[in-house]
């Protein structure tokens, strides 16, 4: 609301001229989508049939003929695939960036919630802290258990004004 | 005596390889489902006339290996990399989030080659402690798949709803095969498929229905971020027990035993609640949250290594999701392999290898799979996360399934075997969506109908 001249965000040329929906978990363009599933259609089963009018005349078996034929089909598969891929290009975004500072804060939030706690590093083993260090992610897990220890610490403050002594220092070390 | 030993090894360690490194591929591109890809490739190596040991290490190493390089796309691109992954994705989003993909997709991998080092000698014990009973069970098969099948349903999503719908869905299944045996044609392949690509096959009829198209309309690209490259160690092949500590490598070791004996189960389930009792021990979040991911793509391994191998040793009989579904051309693959519905006969690799074989080739495929994937997965996921999401468009994944289920369906029907995928795909698809009757109940359904009803019929008449 507070944008009145809200427009997509990247709505560059590239991405106007295709008609775009979410199939089977992933963005198409649906006239690309049809003629792959023409070439896909075509090239798999015009693989198979020639696959089996050639080896019906090669094998003896009718039956190692058909099978082998199967193997001339999936090839074909893999074929009409490899040709769609050539001719469609992927409808995606794909942005490489290193994890953005904010965004692991709001990874911690999302474990505390998911967790109810985040637990002590005092409690792993060397092991663990060594590759917290390593990772530098060892001041961020530091850092929100000590938050989390005061909340607890406030709640416990105001939760329990009956024994005020022991609220006082509850949950800080 | 010698030679045909050397011979069969060499067979199956080339069936291995290639397994492994076809599988490692497929692995990398996101939405490839094991069923879609391992059911029909092993068949065809089936009908192909590969050894028995060739055919398990085919399919063994195939996934193991897929399951190791579907972490690629979870964790660097944060879409799952194949149906097991979605029980990943959660853990992975958070470490991505905090900068750290590449401790994510280390961990999962080195838990996923520590568990299924592990699930084959526990799968082999397990289903020699259950084997005395596979005379019993194979006398009462078709009760036993009615029971596994009314089990899995209730422990779907859909509970009761699942178990009710249970009996619309093995009607029509019966209903097509009276259909098409009018005609002479008896499908099998093509009921799995149809139940694997039913996502893809309502998707596409949704599209084609005005108003749920324009729900799918969307005026952007789908925007992923992928995440930095960042190598922290040196050499080729990065010791797996450096990656993860000692906790993890025991949790994960504890969780592949337990999944290892649990197999009536469906992988993500298993996947997804062993993650939770994990959780739930460790307090530190970060602790947990890395230890839980490590042990829960272990978990992904030892359930399909064990839910395959398990039923084939002890029964011979499908009785897992993963051994009805992405390991059923194991146990049954006309007219070479075959399961007998009246009798619970069984024709296939169960008859054809012995305990110890089952143990060695699967070491072997396991060993193969984890010395190709796990070097490759640690050293080129970046390469290989940006070559996907970059040059393989989702129109081209499309377009190869497609392929796929036309090819499948023609050559084992015609076209009554398309029409049948098709029907079966909508039906499955629809029911999964609104229901959660998910995919695993659906394969209980289509050996109910195979096994249970022709029982049932003659019981009541």
């Amino acid at each position: 609301m507070s944008h009145p001249l809200d427009k997509p965000v990247s709505t560059t040329r590239a991405v106007r001229q295709y008609d775009l929906y979410e199939v089977w978990g992933d963005t198409i363009d649906a006239r690309h989508l049809i003629l792959a599933i023409v070439v896909g259609a075509v090239v798999s089963l015009g693989a198979y049939t020639i696959g089996l009018w050639v080896l019906s005349h090669l094998v003896e078996s009718a039956q190692m003929a058909k099978a082998y034929a199967m193997l001339f089909g999936i090839l074909g598969c893999l074929g009409g695939g490899a040709i769609s891929a050539l001719l469609f290009k992927p409808k995606r975004n794909v942005v490489e960036h290193v994890a953005d500072p904010a965004f692991r804060q709001q990874v911690v939030n999302d474990l505390l919630k998911e967790y109810g706690s985040l637990g002590r590093l005092e409690d792993t083993s060397p092991e663990v802290a060594a590759e917290l260090h390593e990772l530098e992610l060892y001041e961020l897990f530091r850092e929100a258990q000590a938050k989390e220890e005061r909340d607890n610490g406030v709640r416990a403050e105001t939760d329990s004004s009956a024994s005020p002594n022991l609220a006082l220092n509850g949950g800080r070390p | 005596m010698m030679e045909g030993l050397v011979y069969d090894i060499l067979i199956a360690l080339s069936l291995g390889v290639f397994g492994a490194v076809l599988f490692a591929a497929i692995g990398l591109v996101s939405g490839t489902d094991e069923t879609t890809t391992l059911a029909p490739l092993t068949m065809l190596v089936v009908l192909l006339g590969a050894p028995p040991a060739g055919i398990l290490t085919f399919f063994l190493a195939g996934a193991v290996a897929k399951h190791m390089t579907h972490a690629v796309p979870t964790a660097l691109l944060g879409i799952p990399g194949d149906t097991s992954a979605t029980a990943l994705i959660g853990d992975a989003n958070h470490l991505r989030k905090l900068g750290v993909p590449h401790v994510a997709l280390r961990k999962m991998i080195s838990g996923g080659a520590v568990a299924a080092l592990i699930a084959v000698p526990l799968a082999v014990l397990f289903a020699v402690l259950l084997a005395p009973f596979g005379d019993i069970i194979k006398q009462f098969a078709p009760w036993v798949f009615l029971c596994a099948a009314i089990t899995i349903a209730y422990f779907s999503a859909g509970r009761w709803a699942a178990v009710l719908a249970l009996i619309p869905f093995v009607l029509i299944i019966v209903a097509l095969q009276t259909l098409t045996a009018q005609y002479g044609v008896k499908l099998a392949v093509s009921y799995f498929l149809g139940i694997a690509v039913a996502p893809l096959i309502t998707s596409l009829f949704s599209l084609l229905a005005p108003q749920e198209r324009e729900r799918m309309r969307r005026s952007e690209f789908r925007t992923f971020s992928l995440a930095p490259d960042m190598k922290g160690w040196s050499g080729y092949f990065p010791n797996p027990f450096k990656v993860i500590n000692r906790r993890q490598t025991r949790m994960t070791a504890m969780a592949a035993s337990v999944t290892s004996a649990t197999f009536v189960f469906s992988p993500v389930a298993m996947t997804v609640i062993m993650g939770e009792l994990i959780g739930a021990r460790i307090k530190q979040a970060y602790d947990r949250l890395t230890t839980v991911i490590t042990a829960r793509n272990g978990v992904t391994e030892s359930t399909y290594i064990a839910e395959a191998l398990i039923p084939l040793i002890a029964f011979g009989l499908p009785l897992s999701p993963v051994a009805a579904g992405p390991a059923a051309p194991l146990f049954n693959a006309p007219p070479r392999f075959s399961v007998d519905s009246a009798t619970g006969e069984v024709n296939n690799l169960h008859n054809f290898l012995n305990n110890w074989e089952f143990l060695g080739y699967g070491m072997l495929a396991v060993i193969v799979a984890v010395l190709i994937a796990y070097p490759f997965t640690m050293n080129f996921a970046h390469q290989a996360a940006s070559f996907v999401s970059r040059k393989i468009s989702h129109e081209a994944v499309i377009a190869t399934f497609i392929g796929l289920v036309l090819v499948v369906g023609i050559w084992e029907g015609g076209l009554l075997g398309l029409l049948v995928i098709v029907t079966v795909g909508l039906l499955g698809g629809f029911l999964g969506r609104f229901l959660g009757f998910n995919i695993g109940v659906q394969f209980m359904g289509y050996y109910t109908a195979v096994l249970s009803v022709p029982a049932i019929v003659a019981l009541s008449s």
